[in-house]
């Protein structure tokens, strides 16, 4: 296993920059995320760490190697495909031992590691089928069995879940997990689903637009966003975002709506609030943050249920406030109407506070 | 009966009996086209059969009251000169068709896997380029061609043909098989080349095996091209011990007889290579010329 290091690392098309000077470093047997929208780059950024896309500029370290010109074949990587590439004219068998075929390795040590692969991956009966005869979840295990059957230095992954259905995807989840704690192994894996990069990495890099937006653990980049975008991809259902203005009332700082009402800021907040470039702020609160009153309270403010969605456990409540969707979340056993007046209370320890010019969080000096 | 009839609302059994109607159409059609398309060949193989007078019959013998092989004898016999020149033209025909084939696949493999996985300078005019021989007429291009081949040294050889058949065969060969290599999906030549190819390797190893249909569809195309081409081979040879098969069985016409039997008996046997291809191969073809027509 080895440690793998992105510096400055640019890729243009032409003159579209479709990754903008990404530097991170993914520690030995680490597990990490890199998950954004499409088009955010990500998946050029892996490519680009498998050889498969030429670099434009920076260095991209393998170990202590600096890769940039070596062949996808002379990376030590392994890589599993969304689509998972497995060879459609070879058995199982064979498309397991095709990475050692290449390295020329003696016969008796391919079928020894071969089965030892299917082994560990349980689909020893699976060997002389061919991948079309294959179970989705299946072909999925295969892939993942030919990368490691080999040992590589590192694991790239590309969006390896996304073709599985619901059911699966969560099972194949945690068993790449588990594949991650046995081995040690360092993992780079690309995925549009901030879920599954939330669950299972040890750290996520979080891309938008080409550039890197934060690398942080998945807790820090839940608990401390650090700008707009962030707040809004991580997580389900996703950050509220409010725009209001900042303004001081009664020697404390406020924050004011177009539609009347006004929020009374902690010290702490007022501070935060203090550092913007502008007077308009976004006041960003996660759902479980919010607390919704059924009856006028001291600080809540007033709002209009407008969905209402129950899923069991939680009971999700939808209202608009600014012109902005607030999403709540209640205990299923509040009930809520559509179009019923409720009252909001915001967190003021938990809530986030963004400026609207930059976009970035707001901290505390 | 009639309960269930009545069950069937009324514009629905309409509508059933008008598509009724449109695929007797098609059944007649189709039967019309496949007798259009064998009585000829019967017809041929009938009258290979038979003897030269009983070829000029009027009203005809429908089945030759004496079948005989003696036009297939004659043809095949080297002893006789006839059957000499046969064999020589059957044997030019098959190396020239050959030839052409092999370099089609040779040339049109890598150029069609160039157009489409890589992007190059000029790529799109090139592209359109390839086809841009296909808008004219062959015919065209004989007196500029036979005037090339002159300068060059080529004019009665048989590299003339090849050349020539090559410049007509290769546009369509390069863009079926470039359909071919757009639906394999790259990421399997990536995996290949992460797992440890070469680029090179992972062409040979993972994407020719897949390819093999549109590779193999490619060489019947040029082959059949090659073997039937007429006016260019009538154009560029002139020796007689050059001649392919469709110039050389014009040479059962002559001015005062025609030999219908062992004219016909020629044809036949001219037919039979790129039969017994198609028959051997057809599937591939189907397949290579429907492929990317569903994604699968």
């Amino acid at each position: 296993m080895a440690h793998v290091v992105l510096k400055d690392l640019v890729k243009t098309y032409g003159s579209f920059k479709a990754v903008n000077e990404v530097s991170l470093t993914v520690n030995d047997g680490e597990f990490v995320a890199l998950v954004g929208p499409s088009g955010c780059g990500k998946t050029t950024t892996l490519n680009l760490v498998a050889g498969l896309t030429s670099v434009t500029s920076g260095d991209i370290f393998i170990g202590d190697r600096v890769v940039n010109d070596l062949d996808p074949k002379d990376r030590d990587i392994a890589m599993v495909f969304q689509n998972y590439a497995l060879y459609p004219q070879k058995s199982v068998y064979m498309n397991l031992a095709f990475p050692l075929q290449m390295r020329k390795l003696p016969k008796d040590e391919i079928d020894r590691k071969v089965r030892e692969a299917a082994r560990v991956l349980d689909m020893t009966q699976l060997l002389e089928r061919k991948p079309r005869e294959l179970s989705g979840g299946q072909q999925q295990r295969v892939a993942l069995g030919r990368a490691l059957v080999r040992d590589p230095a590192v694991f790239l992954m590309d969006e390896p879940l996304s073709n599985l259905d619901a059911k699966l995807r969560v099972q194949m989840r945690s068993e790449i997990k588990r594949f991650h704690q046995d081995l040690k192994a360092t993992i780079i894996y690309v995925t549009h689903d901030q879920l599954e990069a939330v669950t299972m990495a040890d750290r996520m890099a979080v891309m938008n637009g080409g550039y890197l937006q934060q690398y942080d653990s998945p807790a820090q980049v839940f608990a401390h966003p650090a700008n707009m975008f962030v707040a809004s991809f991580v997580g389900s259902p996703a950050m509220s975002l409010i725009p209001l203005e900042a303004s001081t009332a009664n020697g404390g700082a406020v924050l004011t709506s177009a539609e009347g009402w006004s929020l009374a800021l902690s010290p702490r907040n007022a501070q935060k609030v203090a550092r913007a470039t502008t007077r308009k702020v976004v006041l960003g609160a996660r759902h479980s943050t919010i607390k919704l009153h059924k009856s006028a309270v001291a600080g809540a403010i007033p709002a209009k249920a407008y969905t209402v969605e129950p899923t069991g456990d939680v009971t999700f409540v939808q209202a608009f406030l600014s012109g902005a969707i607030v999403n709540i979340s209640v205990s299923p056993n509040v009930a809520v109407a559509p179009d019923e007046q409720i009252w909001l209370e915001f967190d003021q320890e938990r809530m986030h506070l963004f400026d609207s010019e930059t976009e970035m969080a707001l901290e505390a000096s | 009966m009639s309960t269930v009839s009545e069950t069937i609302p009324r514009g629905r059994s309409a509508r059933r009996v008008r598509i009724d109607g449109w695929r007797w159409g098609g059944r007649a059609f189709l039967v019309f086209m496949l007798l259009y398309t064998a009585l000829p060949m019967i017809w041929m193989l009938l009258t290979s059969i038979k003897s030269g007078f009983a070829a000029m019959q009027f009203p005809p013998q429908w089945w030759p009251d004496q079948p005989t092989l003696a036009s297939y004898q004659k043809l095949l016999d080297p002893q006789n000169s006839v059957g000499q020149d046969f064999l020589r033209f059957f044997w030019n025909s098959l190396i020239v068709s050959t030839a052409t084939t092999i370099l089609s696949v040779i040339v049109a493999v890598p150029a069609a896997y160039a157009f489409s996985r890589f992007t190059f300078p000029g790529r799109n005019f090139l592209f359109f380029a390839v086809l841009l021989r296909n808008m004219f007429p062959a015919v065209i291009f004989l007196v500029p061609l036979f005037i090339l081949m002159r300068a060059i040294g080529l004019v009665n050889t048989h590299g003339s043909l090849v050349l020539t058949y090559l410049t007509f065969g290769l546009p369509l060969a390069i863009w079926l098989l470039k359909g071919f290599y757009d639906n394999i999906p790259v990421q399997l030549e990536q995996a290949a080349r992460i797992d440890g190819a070469t680029r090179f390797q992972a062409f040979v190893l993972i994407v020719m095996p897949l390819s093999a249909p549109g590779i193999i569809a490619t060489a019947i195309y040029s082959f059949i091209g090659a073997w039937n081409e007429y006016i260019y081979a009538y154009t560029f040879l002139s020796k007689n011990e050059q001649l392919t098969l469709p110039v050389g069985i014009q040479r059962f016409f002559s001015e005062n007889t025609t030999d219908f039997p062992g004219l016909m008996a020629a044809s036949f046997m001219m037919s039979v290579p790129v039969v017994v291809l198609f028959l051997l191969l057809q599937r591939y073809f189907v397949r290579a010329l429907t492929e990317g027509a569903v994604k699968h």
